[in-house]
Formats: structure tokens, C-alpha cells, sequence
């Protein structure tokens, strides 16, 4: 019994630390990559202000792919509410470019980048989080 | 709904398990920090259970860590006494042949009537019957009575007696414990022809209890019957 508790202990052990591994590691993964969509949109957007472009259709396209793929990579780890908004603020960006509207499809971008670098602060291992 | 159900099984197995490896003490024999532990597992444990955003593994894992810190806890206060004290406190004497220790008293938060509920749960009425009380660390009180208190032992009157002899339960609700047969070295045909003779036409499964001890006592009650009990009864 004494060594099946010392084993379970081990395991316990080391399946938190492999937990907070994964943790960190997908959640820092998945929102630099929103983020690093959100900006490669903007240098789109700045060299080529015409918002219906096959290229930035492309881009926003990945950008909500790779994100829906990492959303239900992260929703085993933290809590789902946390982070739909980066979700919804790109459903709106896709409805913003189809309407062709500039300013709210910028705003919307801006959002993304916003939430996903709030995000990153958020969630990750730090002093504040603790505290 | 199907969710709620599978989490709620879910996190009812992970509590058990957790219980399970932290020990079999019951609350009242709890240590400070047990108690601490216990309670904010119970807390912890609902909040994934109802709270379906919230992802499994964030109950999992808080009771995990709190896993690990009963067991460093539980580590240090073996390790030291100083550490077993400070974590767990010491055992203080409230009472002594002096009457009650009123500083001790207050130190503990006790009130009288706390000691008195505490002696008559013992079986003492009058504090002239108690000699010493020590609040123990899970916050039980043990009473050592006076001399002229104390119950009559056969030790005391001198009596010489056959040792105890721990009884076996060999038939538990018509269910045959083989385990405990084994371990009371009986054979199981042995057992059949015991209870052909002795039960009349009565069947297994309406044998309520059965149990053996080392000297031979059987003590045997259907589940419709009176209870009867038999003498070096050979099952060997």
C-alpha cells in the first residue's frame, strides 16, 4: 500500500507538471499565432488598402482556421468564456470584409490583437496571476 | 445534460480516488490541516461539475496539488515534532488534579459547558470523576477518570480469563466470504455439511450472518430466524 501511494504520488506529480507544461506551451502557441495572423492581415491591409482582396480573404480565412483549431486545443486547459471573444471578434471581421467596411474591419482587427496579447498576459505563469 | 452527468462521474471518481490516497480517517479524528484540505476539496470538486465552460482539469488538477500538500505536509510532521506541533498543535490538559486550567481553558476557546458535554459523552457526570482532560489535537477530549472512577477490569479484580478471540464473518447477507474462510483455515464442504445439519432446509442465501471465531464459537442467524450459537463447532 505504502509503495502504491508513493507511486500514485509520483504520478500525480508529474502529470501536474506535465500539465502546466502543456498548458503554457499551447496557450502561449495559440495566441501568438492569432496574433501573429492579426498583424500579417494589417501588413496586407497597409500595402494593399482594398479590403475584398483574394490575399487578405486568404489571410483572415487562416486566421479563423488556425484559431478554431487552437479554441478546442485550449478548451480542455482554461475556461471556454475566457476566450471567445478573439472567436467572435473574428466572425465579425469576416462579415466587416464582406460588407467592404474598412474602419470596422480595422477596429475588429485591432481587437483580436488586443485580446490575444490580454490573453497571453492573462493566462500565462506571473507574479499578477498568483497574486 | 449528458455533460453535467459525465463530469459529475467524472469528478466523483477523481474525489474518491483522492480520499482514497489521502487515508482512512473519519472527520472527527482529523487533523487541523486535513479538515482545511477536505473542505476545500469539497468545494473544488462542484465547480467543473455544474459550471460546464469551466474545463474538467480545473478541478483536477487543484485537487491534485492539494494531494501532494497533504502528503509534504503529512512528510514534515513525521519528520519533526517541532513541525508536527506547529502544523497540528500539541494536546493540551484542560483539566488536571487541580480542578479545570482556566488559561488553558481560554487559550483553547472552551467554554465549561464545551468540557462538561465532553465528560458526560466519556460517561463522567462530576468533575470530582476525572482526574485529567486533554483537548487532543483533532479536537476530542480524553479523560483519564480517577482511580476510584474507573471501570472494573478483570485485571484489576484479578480475574484470569481466556483471551479475546476476533470473530470472522464466513457468511455475510447469504454471500460466502472465501477470502475469510481461508483465513479462518476452514473448508467450504465442511461448511455445507455444518449448515445441512444445523439449518434444516434452510437455503445459503437466507443465512443473514455466520461468523467463527479461533476457539471455535460459531455464531449463526438466519435471515427469518433467531440467532444461535455454537460451541467447538468442527468446520476444519
Amino acid at each position: 500500500m505504502k509503495t502504491f501511494s508513493n507511486i500514485m504520488l509520483i504520478l500525480i506529480f508529474a502529470f501536474l507538471v506535465s500539465i502546466c507544461i502543456i498548458e503554457e506551451f499551447v496557450v502561449s502557441n495559440s495566441l501568438s499565432q492569432a496574433m501573429n495572423d492579426s498583424l500579417y492581415i494589417e501588413k496586407l491591409l497597409d500595402e494593399d488598402n482594398q479590403l475584398k482582396s483574394m490575399t487578405i480573404s486568404l489571410a483572415v480565412d487562416d486566421l479563423e482556421y488556425h484559431w478554431i483549431k487552437n479554441e478546442s486545443k485550449m478548451c480542455y486547459l482554461v475556461n471556454h468564456k475566457n476566450i471567445q471573444e478573439i472567436g467572435l471578434e473574428i466572425s465579425k471581421l469576416k462579415i466587416y470584409q464582406k460588407d467592404d467596411d474598412l474602419k470596422e474591419f480595422e477596429a475588429c482587427l485591432n481587437a483580436v490583437k488586443f485580446y490575444s496579447q490580454g490573453y497571453t498576459h492573462f493566462m500565462g505563469a506571473s507574479v499578477h496571476n498568483v497574486l | 445534460m449528458l455533460t453535467i452527468v459525465l463530469r459529475s462521474i467524472i469528478i466523483y471518481l477523481i474525489v474518491l480516488f483522492v480520499f482514497r490516497i489521502m487515508g482512512k480517517r473519519q472527520l472527527g479524528q482529523m487533523q487541523p490541516f486535513e479538515l482545511v484540505l477536505t473542505l476545500i476539496i469539497a468545494d473544488l470538486a462542484t465547480i467543473p461539475m455544474a459550471e460546464v465552460s469551466v474545463p474538467v482539469l480545473h478541478g483536477i488538477v487543484p485537487l491534485f496539488t492539494l494531494v501532494i500538500l497533504h502528503f509534504i505536509l503529512t512528510f514534515f510532521c513525521k519528520l519533526s515534532l517541532k513541525m508536527s506541533a506547529l502544523i497540528s498543535g500539541k494536546p493540551v490538559i484542560v483539566i488536571n488534579p487541580d480542578g479545570i486550567d482556566y488559561k488553558a481553558m481560554k487559550k483553547l476557546n472552551l467554554t465549561i459547558d464545551d468540557i462538561f458535554e465532553a465528560m458526560r459523552g466519556l460517561g463522567y457526570f462530576s468533575l470530582d470523576q476525572v482526574e485529567y482532560a486533554i483537548m487532543e489535537t483533532n479536537g476530542k477530549i480524553s479523560i483519564l477518570p480517577k482511580a476510584e472512577s474507573m471501570p472494573v477490569t478483570n485485571d484489576s479484580m484479578k480475574i484470569k480469563v481466556e483471551p479475546s478471540a476476533l470473530p470472522i464473518t464466513i457468511i455475510s447477507e447469504g454471500k460466502i466470504i472465501k477470502e475469510n474462510l481461508q483465513l479462518a483455515n476452514f473448508e467450504e464442504k465442511n461448511l455445507f455439511k455444518f449448515l445441512t445439519k444445523n439449518l434444516n432446509k434452510t437455503k445459503l442465501k437466507d443465512v443473514l450472518i455466520m461468523t467463527v471465531d479461533f476457539n471455535g464459537q460459531v455464531f449463526l442467524q438466519t435471515k427469518k430466524g433467531k440467532r444461535q450459537t455454537f460451541e467447538n463447532a468442527r468446520l476444519k
